[in-house]
Formats: C-alpha cells, sequence, structure tokens
C-alpha cells in the first residue's frame, strides 16, 4: 500500500488561507485522522491528495511519485463523503461493482471482486436491495464497499460517520477501522469529531486555521498534549491560571489567583512565570482540603454526575462523582477539591493566549 | 406559557406508523426531550404539534384547548429544523425582525425586540451580517432570536446541535437549555444523541415506531428502563437471556448452558424467560475473581477518558465494559477474564414471545 507525503502545501482562496505550510506524511498502512474545527482546512487538505483541488503552493507524493500531473482517476483513490452518494437506481450490489464495471473487468471478476467486499461490510445479504430500502449506516457501508471495489490502495474518509446517528456512528467505526486494517490500507480519514478519532486512528493530525497544530497518537494526544487547544478540544479539561510560586526537582508548585497552592510534577518553569494547569474532569477528586469552590450545577449524565463549581480564584473547575456515591450535591454547596499531580500539565500563558485557545467557532 | 397534551395522535405514511397512539404530556416551561433513532417517528411528533403536518386521527391540546384545526401561525409554536432556514440575504438583524415585520409592529416596539433578543443570544455586535457569514452556533442563535421575536412561547427543536461541530456541540447544550429555562419557554427538543438528552432534559421520552416507550427523568430512564430497548439507547447494555430460577429480593436466571446470574428485584416468576440488562459502564471485567461470566478480550477501543474493553462470552456473543483509560494497561486482546456486576445494577426484562433482538433492533 502507498505511503503518502504532502510537502509545503499551501492553499489560498483570495485572501482566505484554506491551509499553510502544510507537512504530512502517511505511512504504507497507517489510519491517520485529521481532526479540526469546522473551517480548519481539513478537507481541503484530502481534496487535495485526491486531486479533486489544486493546491497554489507545494506538492504532493504518492509512493514518492510527485501527484502534480497525475488526474484523479489514476491515483488509486478510494473516497467516502459524508453525504452519502449511491447510485439510487441501482441495487447494492450494481452500485459496488460499478467500479469495475467501467473499467472493462468482465463478469465473474466483478462478481467475485463485489461479493469480496460485501462480505467485508457483512452485506452479502443484502446485495440485490436499493439504497433507499436499507438504513444510513448500511448504506454508507455500502458507499464502503463501492470506494474499495475499485481497487483503490489509498483511502479517504471525508467525515464519513457524521451523518448517522449517534449509536449507529459508535457501532459503524469499529467496522471501519476492522476493515481497513484487515486490508492493510493507507487510510486519511477526516472528522470534527474528536471521540470519534481517538477510536479509529493509529495517529491523530490536529489542524486548526489552516495549520497543523500538533501531531501524535490518541493516547499520547489525550494525556500529555502539547498545546492548550489540543488539551480544550481533544477531550474536556479545567483550565487553572496562576504562576509559579517554588519549583525543585520534586514538584511544582503554582500559585492560583486566590493564593490557593496546588502541587504539580516538576516543570522547568522558573519562579513567577505565568502558567495556566490543565488537568481533565476524571483527574479532579472532592478531598477535605484543597482549591474551594461552590457548586454552580449539577447533572446527571449516566453512570455518573457532572458537577461545575466556581473556585475561589474564579476559575470554573468540573468533576465527575459516581451516580452510587452516597453524598448528594446541590447548587451552592462548598466544596474542596484535589487534582492528580501526575495527569496534570502545565502550559504556559500569555495575555489573551487561554480566550483565543478556547475559542471553538 | 401553554401546557402541551397529545391524545392518541395516529398517522400513517404507506405502511409506515410514523405516530402510533401517541401520547405525550409536557408542562408549563418545561424542556423534554423526544429521543429515538432515525425514523422513529420525532420529527413527525414535532410537525403534528407545530401544526404543519395533520395527524389521521388525535388531538393536539395547548392549555386544554384543541389546537388540532388551528392554522400554524397562530399555535405561537415555532418550530427550528436543523437547517436553521434563515434568510440568506436578510442580515441578523431583518431576519430576527421578519416577525415583528409583517405582523406590523410599532417602530418602538421593533426596536426594543431587537436589541433584547441580540443581548440574549449574544449577537448584538453581528446585527449587520449575513447568516453565510456566521458560524454554525451563530446561525443557529439567530434562527432562535428570530423565532422568539415573532412571539413563540413554544420552542419545537428538531436536532437543534446537529449540524455543529462535536466539541461546540458538547459547550451549547447547557448554553442552549439555560437560554429555555431563563425564558421559561416550553420546550420540545428532537434529538438521537443520548449523551445530549441525558444533560439538557428535565424529562426524556424515549420514542420508538411512532410509540413512547418510556418518559421520565434522565435518571429515571437511565437507571430504571421498561425494556431492553431503553436500556441499551441510553448509555448501551450488555445482555443475558435465560429463564428465572429464583425470585425473593434478588432475582437469579439461568441459560440453557447452566450459567446463573443475579440481578435486582423484578416482578417476574420461577421459569419465566427474560433477559437481564447491564449497562456497559456497569459492567466490571476482572481477572481478580470470579464474576458471573468467563470469556476472552476480544479488543479494546481507546476514546480519552474512557476505554471500550469487549469481551467475547462463548455462546453468548459480545459483553463490552468501559473503564477508566488508567486501567487500559492491565487488560489485553486474548486474555482469559471474568465479567462481573452489581445485582442491583442488572435489570430484568420479560421477554415473553418475543426476541431480544427485535427489542433492540435500533434502525
Amino acid at each position: 500500500m502507498p505511503d503518502v507525503e504532502m510537502k509545503d502545501i499551501t492553499m489560498r482562496w483570495g485572501n482566505v488561507i484554506a491551509a499553510e505550510d502544510v507537512n504530512l506524511k502517511i505511512q504504507d498502512g497507517e489510519y491517520v485522522t485529521i481532526l479540526g474545527p469546522s473551517g480548519c482546512g481539513k478537507t481541503t487538505l484530502v481534496r487535495i491528495i485526491a486531486g479533486i483541488l489544486k493546491q497554489t503552493k507545494g506538492g504532493v507524493y504518492i509512493d514518492g511519485k510527485n501527484m502534480a500531473d497525475v488526474p484523479t482517476e489514476e491515483r488509486d483513490i478510494g473516497y467516502v463523503f459524508q453525504n452519502i452518494a449511491l447510485f439510487p437506481h441501482l441495487d447494492v450490489m450494481e452500485n459496488v461493482s460499478y467500479g469495475p464495471r467501467v473499467r472493462d473487468v468482465k463478469k465473474p471478476e466483478w462478481e467475485r471482486i463485489s461479493h469480496k467486499y460485501l462480505e467485508l461490510v457483512k452485506l452479502l445479504d443484502k446485495m440485490k436491495m436499493f439504497p433507499s430500502e436499507l438504513c444510513g449506516g448500511e448504506q454508507q457501508k455500502v458507499s464502503l464497499a463501492r470506494a474499495l471495489s475499485t481497487g483503490a490502495r489509498l483511502l479517504l474518509l471525508d467525515e464519513p460517520l457524521s451523518a448517522l446517528d449517534a449509536r449507529v456512528r459508535v457501532d459503524l467505526r469499529y467496522e471501519l477501522r476492522r476493515l481497513v486494517k484487515s486490508l492493510g490500507l493507507t487510510t486519511l480519514h477526516v472528522t470534527h469529531d474528536q471521540e470519534e478519532a481517538m477510536s479509529v486512528s493509529d495517529r491523530i493530525v490536529l489542524m486548526r486555521s489552516g495549520r497543523i497544530v500538533e501531531s501524535d497518537t490518541p493516547e499520547t494526544m489525550y494525556m500529555r498534549p502539547k498545546s492548550i487547544f489540543a488539551a480544550y478540544f481533544i477531550g474536556e479539561t479545567n483550565l487553572l491560571e496562576g504562576s509559579i510560586k517554588k519549583t525543585d526537582a520534586a514538584a511544582t508548585t503554582v500559585e492560583l489567583r486566590d493564593g490557593t497552592l496546588i502541587e504539580v510534577a516538576t516543570t522547568d518553569f522558573r519562579e513567577g512565570d505565568p502558567v495556566v494547569i490543565s488537568v481533565r474532569p476524571e483527574y479532579v477528586y472532592p478531598a477535605v482540603a484543597g482549591i474551594h469552590a461552590i457548586v454552580s450545577s449539577v447533572t446527571f449524565v449516566g453512570t455518573h454526575f457532572r458537577i461545575v463549581a466556581v473556585a475561589d480564584s474564579d476559575d470554573k473547575v468540573e468533576f465527575d462523582v459516581p451516580a452510587t456515591v452516597e453524598r448528594e450535591y446541590n447548587k451552592g454547596d462548598d466544596v474542596n477539591l484535589t487534582i492528580d499531580k501526575r495527569s496534570a500539565i502545565v502550559y504556559a500563558r500569555t495575555p489573551g493566549e487561554l480566550g483565543e485557545a478556547t475559542k471553538l467557532e | 406559557m401553554p401546557e402541551i397534551r397529545l391524545e392518541g395522535i395516529r398517522k400513517r405514511y404507506g405502511s409506515i406508523k410514523a405516530a402510533d397512539d401517541l401520547e405525550l404530556s409536557v408542562k408549563d416551561g418545561e424542556y423534554i426531550c423526544l429521543l429515538g433513532p432515525t425514523g422513529a417517528g420525532k420529527t413527525t411528533a414535532l410537525r403534528i404539534i407545530a401544526g404543519l403536518t395533520e395527524p389521521d386521527s388525535g388531538k393536539v391540546f395547548f392549555d386544554d384547548h384543541d389546537v388540532t384545526d388551528m392554522e400554524p401561525e397562530d399555535r405561537k409554536a415555532v418550530l427550528l429544523s436543523q437547517s436553521y432556514s434563515l434568510f440568506p440575504h436578510m442580515t441578523v438583524a431583518e431576519n430576527v425582525l421578519f416577525g415583528p415585520n409583517i405582523r406590523n409592529w410599532s417602530e418602538e416596539a421593533r426596536i426594543k425586540t431587537l436589541a433584547n433578543m441580540l443581548d440574549l443570544v449574544r449577537l448584538t455586535r453581528r446585527s449587520d451580517a449575513y447568516p453565510k457569514e456566521l458560524s454554525g452556533g451563530m446561525q443557529q442563535r439567530t434562527a432562535l432570536a428570530r423565532a422568539l421575536a415573532s412571539g413563540a412561547e413554544v420552542l419545537l427543536l428538531d436536532e437543534p446541535l446537529r449540524a455543529l461541530d462535536a466539541r461546540l456541540r458538547i459547550s451549547l447544550r447547557y448554553e442552549l437549555r439555560s437560554l429555555a429555562k431563563s425564558l421559561g419557554i416550553t420546550t420540545i427538543h428532537v434529538t438521537h444523541d443520548q449523551d445530549e438528552a441525558l444533560v439538557m432534559a428535565d424529562r426524556i421520552a424515549v420514542i420508538r415506531n411512532g410509540k413512547i416507550q418510556q418518559i421520565g427523568t434522565p435518571i429515571e430512564v437511565f437507571e430504571r428502563p421498561i425494556s431492553p430497548f431503553v436500556a441499551n439507547f441510553l448509555g448501551q447494555s450488555n445482555f443475558f437471556q435465560g429463564s428465572v430460577t429464583y425470585v425473593n429480593g434478588r432475582t437469579e436466571v439461568r441459560d440453557e448452558q447452566g450459567r446463573t446470574v443475579a440481578a435486582g428485584t423484578a416482578n417476574v416468576e420461577v421459569g419465566e424467560r427474560v433477559a437481564v440488562g447491564i449497562k456497559v459502564g456497569n459492567t466490571e471485567i476482572t481477572k481478580e475473581h470470579d464474576g458471573y461470566l468467563q470469556g476472552i478480550v476480544e479488543r479494546t477501543l481507546f476514546e480519552g477518558r474512557d476505554v471500550f474493553v469487549d469481551v467475547m462470552v462463548a455462546g453468548l456473543g459480545r459483553f463490552s465494559s468501559r473503564i477508566p483509560a488508567g486501567r487500559s494497561g492491565e487488560f489485553s486482546v486474548g486474555d482469559k477474564v471474568s465479567i462481573d456486576w452489581s445485582p442491583e445494577k442488572a435489570t430484568v426484562f420479560r421477554l415473553k414471545d418475543r426476541s431480544l433482538d427485535d427489542e433492540l433492533r435500533v434502525e
């Protein structure tokens, strides 16, 4: 299967920069997800790789070969879109065999190919049905089988699950990853859904405003994000503003705006540096002492309650308590909170950056 | 704000029953989520309340007034579709004032309403922008302001957050709910997203095949589901089928292979065929002691704060467990593990002659 490389890709529409100096290499057989908010340029990148858009600057290389003069249909790409685009007047089998047939593949062969992919997506028993007779999840599986039956070795998925119901979406994530991994395909998947990105990919590439912010495995991206934006966009997090009180080889102490001291794992910051502590709600616990806060809302979210509290330092702190816990929390209650110091990450705080990092639209 | 009541609503499209004796009662100022899969009849219910779809039979009441034959514009109920349907050639201010303008409000009333509405949805500084210049969230807030400016007393929201980015959607849940609550407006919000419903609703009505299966507070429908479908649609459940062997305080159920599991108390009789449902979040997997079932770890799925561990149980199928990501190192694919749960966290459902698969079918 091919590797794909984007070198210094820039894409401009008049004054609008959709992508700027993007460098990205996808290994043979790797499943990479580009994650980012609407308008970050992720779909633009996929279209450039497919050859549907021509970049303003830079080059796309598939297996080391420059694609500048290679038209879309010769790039061996399977493309699946958010809006399911099956031929409504053709049945499932005819949809899936469409690619091989327009390439003049003869009957026993196209039948064999179509069977293979319909079996992989577990829809062999529905091959005589028309798209309108299938549910959304099944239609999207047919789209996938159709994309693969052309002999594609590189799979481009543009929000393939976004149009589906929440429950169906979760089930299909598994299927998608299982399928591309069993075929060893190189895959580039674009999504705005962080959970989807974490559960399907080998590697996540986080984008914002046309640029790659950072790129890493899902686990590292969630546990040790390098930027405040990544910490905030991928999963939920609490951001506590303060400055470094003291630091040594054993630990770093941060002073919040009300004077509360919080100890975290040691950092390279120096005394007085303005910082932000990022700590996920699941690593904040009620305690007898620590950050004092007043509960502002309590929401049942299934197996736990999500509690939002406002600390004396004015920072908003969210944490979860299991639905089985005896103590009942109510709006207005006093709470004391501690954080798991190994899970907290300290970032440098520059004026205005926090607001910028947490802007979602 | 009005109370809403649906009585015996039926609506058929060919052989499909979009509303099948639908009964629903919504209190003044209440925020209700109508939760169900695609094709369950959610949008049909909303359109019937708005007066945009005429039911085949049944009645719609607003505050005890029968409005079944009343025109949509006389109902003071506004339906906001997924796509917001703003007028693309009008600015935010012009969109918001659309209702007041066609009703010939005084200049003074218009200015005051506009200022109030824009302030409410935090779009005062964008009043001259056109819809295409706004983000998805802003377009939605404009649509909301337009609905409210025309004097809506009932807000009917059809998947209001669907078109937005996943991360933004989570932030806007609280905002939308608190806006509706602060106005005291009666709201019916249609969604297929169980997390959204849990977080936003005063009460959740779970709808399937044109019928309300269960209605209750988020805690009630989550912790005391009345059917396998509700148990699985809210918070995903694992199921065990068998016959009741013991009832007294707790219930024991044995399957054909002789495996016995325990569940909470239930109104069932010994010998009866039942399904036991256990929420994924209440399913524990362990290597430390023997649980109810034994299996092999088939796959793990990282999702950030949680990891889903799927265990294959011979002759029974897949059991999923959700554990904190910090514990994910304990289990690898191929490991032999035990599955356990607290009996009071497992719910017993009478199956009678129905099949569990049919009970659970989502699409």
